[in-house]
Parts: structure tokens; sequence; C-alpha cells
């Protein structure tokens, strides 16, 4: 039975139509799901189903009769409820606010608090989730907020579920459990929208897919059982999307590391860390959310303290205190994990953005940058990085998430980095421009940049990397050479993931 | 229970406390008379007044540099109506808030309307109704109204509680009812703790933008006719040393500066701490400098401690995390 239906929706934004007639339909009972590369028109579909935009063109209708949403309150009313990609959910509040603050519920003027908990109760309940309602938010896991924002979504009643990303920042642990709760409400009678980047969850919980290329639905509604994992990926790109082949590359081991970890620990819990990168070699540090790879690359860096053991950058035993002496005296570069963040200043154009750790070679007589050398340099290494850009004055904001990843990788080439943490490198990165990244990090290698790749995704360190570093609980739990054969490499790496002497308490 | 033992609140209570007793101890016990604890309090109903308006902009995530000219104009206009215009007291009080409450709306509004950064648009409006006062007063001190409303000002309940303290507690309770327990004050709190996931959960960050600086500014008009009250007249001065006070009480009671706490008591308390510096500047004749120079340590080292406590928080969530989310998750 069709729940919901959006039919031949239009979306103009000056200058670009993010939705040229867009079909999605939801069934009750099933898991739907809406794939498409980083641009394809995702978020702007679940924008103008939400009431967040009014749509140009075409007609929402919920059970056969057309609606129209003029803000998110009208939505929830009609019944759709959402999990969108930010987290959403207030602070200072308790679990039982947070999901009923779509509409508290008041007795003679004033919230009703066993109302609250009692609501709350109930949709916790229906989740089968062992929470108190009164518990404050900021004492929940990541992943344990992701339930509660779904049982915020369920509150409003709704029959239509939109989940969007819902599995980007837990642990496949943690998603094991939510895909638990979406298959409960699936048999429910609920028609859930599943909007994911992770093919294999796809396969793995949805029944049928609409895919989205250039706005537009390339596919809408076929079943899942009949198509195959490269034929999804072909209709997202757009042509025949072949496995990445990367040139021969080898790495002389004849040549000591350059940085080299001895038995360190660190303030934030390492223990025992040894680890070794030669230059021109890409060592994959893999491990699940939270394992302590970023908290190790931040120690490294002079962020956090080395408690134990120590670090040998070409042979000798340094102490890097700052940032600024880790790239300055021992050439070390990071890129970030989260470059909204950390990685990239939108506000500024990509000269500076690029510019940023060289500026003392830069600049001539009292610090002054001449623009036009700054320009020069910063042309240079757009260029090598095959950066998408109208004009380097452009401000970095405006670039899409994988050219702004491309500069916050180009601003440590530009300080001439010998070795290279790089930190999940393709979060929210669409396959086309993955490839892309992929072979810009082999190229770095093969020119021989020493490269320690963190990344919770297996493809990509199957492709990559020289040596598999696994790390558990802030501790290495094995080393592997990396034989590039997906399967036989993916079962050693779970395994020694899952391996006996689980030290959490 | 455990929870409230470890807030700030009770970090404030215990200081206070202490703070009291060696201060009866060092007074030799005359503190505790009946007419030292009137005076203690008479001086404090203002101040807790101003924090509060304060606490309420930057709950929402905004501030309010206008507290003193909106207070200030307010009195003016009060003193003006009733002793040149022979306008009725309580006609001319309840002016003289609307008034207040309007500025504040009209500060909201402008926020909302034109984008532009909240301290700017306070800025303006402070400089514009400080303008306003000056025009109205001028160099005057109007002191020539009913002599019911001074008598109110000085009188106490009991003779030890002062009534203008009873009605800025009155104000704080009712003010903790609205941010705690009405849809509205959830609202503006939700705004301040997270304005994306409140616009996504149907709520007008606007709207409650809006709200908290009428609320700012209703406040302010109280603490108006608090003033007018309990001074011996209107000037042009009222209001120019409330500034720094409105942000010392809440920042001392523990509100982010980024928004989403609802700090009543805390600023309460804060308040009654300021005054007991200065209480101790009068009991050992140290020189007034003195007080302005504690009172802005106290400020800059709460706002150290609120930090230091929130990166222990922060360290102790991400070491649990991983574990609880298994342990807790689906039953």
């Amino acid at each position: 039975m069709t729940l919901f239906e959006a039919s031949e929706i239009v979306k103009v934004f000056p200058g670009v139509r993010a939705l040229d007639g867009v079909t999605l339909t939801l069934e009750a009972g099933s898991v739907h799901a809406l794939l498409g590369e980083n641009g394809a028109g995702k978020s702007t579909l679940i924008k103008v189903i939400t009431g967040l935009y009014r749509p140009d063109g075409g007609r929402l209708l919920m059970d056969g009769r057309e609606m129209s949403f003029g803000s998110p309150h009208e939505s929830a009313a009609a019944g759709i409820g959402v999990v969108h990609q930010e987290r959403n959910l207030i602070p200072g509040f308790t679990v039982g606010e947070n999901i009923l603050l779509q509409k508290l519920p008041t007795s003679r003027g004033l919230v009703d608090r066993a109302a609250i908990r009692s609501e709350a109760a109930r949709w916790l309940a229906e989740l089968e989730l062992d929470i108190d309602p009164d518990q404050p938010v900021t004492e929940l896991s990541v992943a344990q907020a992701q339930l509660v924002e779904i049982a915020k979504a369920l509150s409003v009643e709704s029959r239509v579920l939109l989940l969007d990303e819902p599995t980007a920042s837990i642990t496949p642990n943690e998603a094991a459990l939510l895909f638990r709760v979406v298959e409960k409400l699936k048999d429910d009678g609920r028609a859930i929208l599943f909007v994911s980047h992770k093919l294999e969850e796809v396969f793995q919980i949805c029944d049928t897919v609409t895919v989205l290329r250039d706005g537009a639905s390339v596919l809408s509604g076929g079943a899942l059982a009949d198509l195959t994992r490269d034929e999804v990926v072909d209709l997202m790109v757009g042509r025949v999307h072949e496995a990445l082949s990367l040139p021969e590359r080898a790495v002389d081991t004849a040549v000591p590391p350059i940085l080299e970890l001895r038995g360190v620990g660190t303030a934030s819990g390492h223990a025992d860390v040894d680890l070794s990168v030669r230059p021109g070699e890409i060592v994959g540090l893999y491990g699940l959310v939270g394992a302590g790879r970023s908290e190790l690359a931040k120690a490294l860096l002079g962020l956090d303290r080395i408690t134990a053991g120590e670090v040998r950058v070409r042979g000798e035993a340094v102490k890097i205190r700052t940032v600024r002496d880790a790239l300055r005296n021992h050439k070390i570069g990071y890129v970030t994990e989260n470059r909204k963040e950390e990685g990239v200043f939108l506000e500024q154009p990509i000269t500076r953005n690029i510019a940023v750790t060289i500026w003392d070679r830069l600049r001539k007589v009292l610090g002054y940058v001449p623009a036009k050398v700054e320009t020069a340099m910063v042309t240079s290494y757009v260029e090598q990085l095959g950066i998408r850009i109208a004009s380097p004055s452009q401000l970095a904001g405006t670039l899409s998430g994988g050219n702004q990843q491309k500069i916050s990788l180009a601003k440590w080439l530009a300080a001439q980095t010998e070795i290279l943490i790089i930190d999940e490198p393709t979060v929210g990165i669409d396959v086309r421009t993955k490839d892309a990244f992929h072979t810009l990090i082999w190229d770095l290698a093969a020119n021989g940049l020493a490269i320690l790749l963190i990344t919770s995704d297996l493809p990509e360190m199957i492709t990559l990397a020289d040596r598999v570093v696994v790390m558990r609980d802030h501790r290495i739990r094995g080393e592997l050479p990396n034989n590039h054969d997906y399967d036989q490499m993916s079962q050693q790496v779970i395994r020694l993931i899952h391996a006996e002497g689980t030290t959490a308490a | 229970m455990k929870r409230f033992v470890r807030s700030t609140e009770m970090t404030l209570l215990v200081i206070g406390l202490v703070f009291f007793v060696g201060l009866v101890i060092a007074s030799g016990g005359d503190l505790l008379a009946a007419n030292s604890i009137r005076v203690l309090l008479q001086f404090l109903a203002v101040p807790v007044l101003i924090g509060l308006a304060q606490m309420v902009v930057l709950a929402v995530g905004q501030l309010n540099l206008a507290v003193g000219a909106i207070g200030g104009f307010a009195a003016a206009a009060m003193g003006v109506l009733m002793a040149d215009h022979g306008v009725p007291v309580p006609l001319a009080l309840l002016i003289g808030f609307l008034l207040a409450g309007a500025a504040g709306l009209l500060n909201g509004v402008l926020v909302v309307l034109t984008r532009i950064n909240g301290f700017i648009v306070t800025l303006a409006t402070m400089t514009i109704l400080l303008g306003v006062q000056y025009r109205l007063v001028g160099t005057r001190t109007v002191d020539a109204y009913p002599q019911g409303l001074k008598t109110f000002g000085s009188a106490a309940l009991f003779g030890v509680v002062p009534w203008i303290f009873v009605v800025a507690l009155i104000v704080a309770a009712l003010l903790a009812l609205l941010l705690k327990r009405t849809v509205p004050g959830r609202q503006l709190l939700a705004s301040g703790g997270n304005p994306i996931a409140a616009r996504l959960s149907g709520i007008s960050n606007d709207r409650s933008v809006i709200v908290a600086h009428a609320l700012s500014g209703a406040i302010l008009g109280v603490a108006a006719i608090l003033t007018v009250a309990s001074s011996p007249g209107v000037n042009k001065s009222i209001g120019g040393d409330w500034l720094l006070p409105s942000f010392a009480a809440p920042i001392i009671g523990g509100a982010l500066l980024t928004g989403g706490s609802a700090v009543v008591l805390g600023t309460v308390l804060a308040a009654f701490i300021v005054r007991f510096v200065d209480t101790a500047r009068a009991e050992f004749s140290l020189e007034p400098s003195w007080v302005n120079f504690v009172v802005g340590a106290v400020v800059l080292g709460s706002v150290v401690l609120g930090q230091v406590r929130a990166r222990r928080q922060e360290r102790r969530a991400v070491v649990k995390a991983p574990d609880a989310a298994v342990a807790g998750g689906v039953s």
C-alpha cells in the first residue's frame, strides 16, 4: 500500500535545478533506499518533503491526498517523522523533552513533566530502548542519541520515517542495533526512507531503491533483490564504474622508517603503541570509531600529551610540542577528519586556505605577502590536485566536499611535508571523487611521501595501504601485510577487531 | 539530587554561606541585626533583576548591552511623568514598564529583521536611549513624586525583608517557571541550545530571540520601578553602572555564553556574592575600587572554572561512550 508519494518534484535555486522531476514512492511496511552521489539532490528532496523548502513543481501525496507543507511543523502533523543528518538534540534538555520537543504536552499552561515522562517512555518502549526519559541527553552515547532521535521522529505519530545517513557517525555494532529497530518499525507497517552512502547497509536492510543523479530520479522504486551492487553504483555515477586500477608501486624495505613509535602511551589512554612508516609507504591505521586513531595522530602533533615510550623521526628521538613544531622541524602534516570544522576556513578564499601553512616562506619585508606570489603558488597545487574552482579568490565554503578536502590536503603539500597523516579522507564523498582521491594519495606515496592513513572504510584501506595496522581500545591489535585481496583481507582485519581480550570496563 | 550537589548553584550556595558567616564574625555579629540585613537586601533587589535581564538574553545566545539604558530611560520616564505631568503613580509606573518592555521588544525585532549581530543592535539602542534619558531629565534630579511610592521603596516585611527585594524574588520565581515549565520558555532555551535542531523541530528561532529580548526589557521595567521607589530621585546617571553587574551575575551563576542555559537560581546567588563583596568593603573600610577588582577577578575565575569543568565532563563522556552505547542500547 502506498503511504507517501513525491511526484515529479522540481526545486530551482538561483542558477541550479537542484531537483528536476524526482519521483519517490514509499510503501507501508517497507524500507526504501535513497541513493545518489553528493550533490545529486538527496538532501534537497528531504528538505522538500519535510517542509523546509517549497517545491517549484510536482506534488506531494499522503494516502493519495495532495499535501502542501509550509514548515517542518506541518509535515510532522501529517505524520512524517525525520531524523536529520545533523545531530539534533538540545544539550540542556532531558531525553523526554527532546523526544517531545515538537509538541510539548501541557496542563494548565505549564509543561506537564509527568506526561513527558510517560509519553517519552512509551516511544522508548516502542523502540525497546532501555533509556531513562529523565536522563540529560549530554550523558548519552552517540548511538543512543541517534536512537533517541528516532523516538523523537516517531513521537509525531509518524507513519512515514525519513532517516538521513543515520549510520554516518556510529560503529558497526551500534548500527546493528539501529537496524533491528528499523526492522521492527517496518514490521509495524511504517514506511521508511533510508539514505546512506554505505551500499552494504542498503543491501542489508532495504527492500526497494530510488537512485538520484543530477537532480533527477534515474531509478524509481526498483526492487533491490533484482539489482547487484555494481548495477547500483553504475546508476549512481551514470557510467559503468570500473574498479580502480592503480599503477605498480613498490616500497623499498631497505630504507629505515622516517616515523617510528616505540611503546607509546598517551594521556588519552593509548598504551604500548608500536608503529612505523617508511618514505613512499602507505600504512593504514584501521579501527572502529572511538578506537583512538585520531587521538593518536593528535598526540603525535603535540595536541595531547605523550606519557610513555618514544617517537622517532628520521631515526632521532623527538618531543613534538606543537603543530608548528611538527610542521617546521619535522615536516609532519595532518589532514583532519572534520574538514568543515578543522580543515578549511570556509569564509576565506582558496588562496589563503592553501597558503596558510607557508606564509612564513612567502612573506617579504614586514610580513607582507604579495597576492601574486600567493596566487601563483596556489594555482600550481590546484592544477596538480585537479581541484575544480572558478577562481583562486573563490571562498572555500562554496566548493563541494571533495574539493574542500583536496584543499585541506593541498596546504600540507605546499608546506613540503614528508610525513602526512590523513584522517578519514573520503567520509561523505561520492564514488567518483573518492577514486580521484585514492589515485592522488597513491601518487603522493609513489613520489616518496610517508603516509599514515586513518580510515574506517575497509575497501579504501585494502585499496591503498601497503600494511594494515589494526587498533582497538587505544592499543595496536595486530599488523598485516596487504595483499589487496578484499575478501581475504577483510576477514583477517575483522577477526583482529573482534579478537579476544576486550579491555573495556 | 546528586546532580544538584555537583552543580554550580551548590558551589555558589556554599561560597555565599561561608562568605556571609565570615562577614558576620568579622562584624562581631552586627551584621545579623535586623537593620543590617534589611540594608543588605535593599541593595540586592535591583542587581538581581538586571542579572536576570541579561541572563534571559544569554539563554537564547544573544546579549543585551542596553540593560542600563533601558532601565535608566524607563526610570526617567516614570519620574518625569509623575513629577512634571502629575500622572498618577500606578499609571506612570505601568507606562514606564511598558516602555521598557517595548524597548526590549524593539531590540529583538531589530536583531531578527536586520540579521545584524545583537551586540551592534543593542549598542545602538543603548546609545539612543541614553540620549532620550538625558533629554528627559537633563542635569536635574527629579524627586517631586508622591511620598507613598518612596515609602513602599523603603518598607520592609517584618522590618527585615524589604518589599522591593520580595518583588525581585517574585520576578525571579516567575522567570524560572516560565523558562522551565512553559512552552515558550522551553522553546527559547531550545533555540539557544541548538538553533538548527530547534528549527528542524518546528520552533521559530526568530520568535525565541524576540521573546528573550522582550522579557529582558520587561524585567528591566520592574528594575526601573524598584529604582524609582527606592532612590531619593531620578537623574541621568541611573542605569549607568548596570552593565557590568548584569553580566557578572549570570556568568558567575554558570550561564553559558553560547546559549541554552537557564540559571535563575545561580544568577540570584551570584548577585548575593557580589553584594557581599560590597558589604565586606564597607565593613573593612576598603577603597571602593577593590570591589570592582574583586568582582572582575571572580567573573574571570568562574569562567575558567566552568571551562575546566566542561573539559572534564567531555573527557569522561569520551571514555565512557563506546561501552555505554552497547550496554544501554536495545535491550
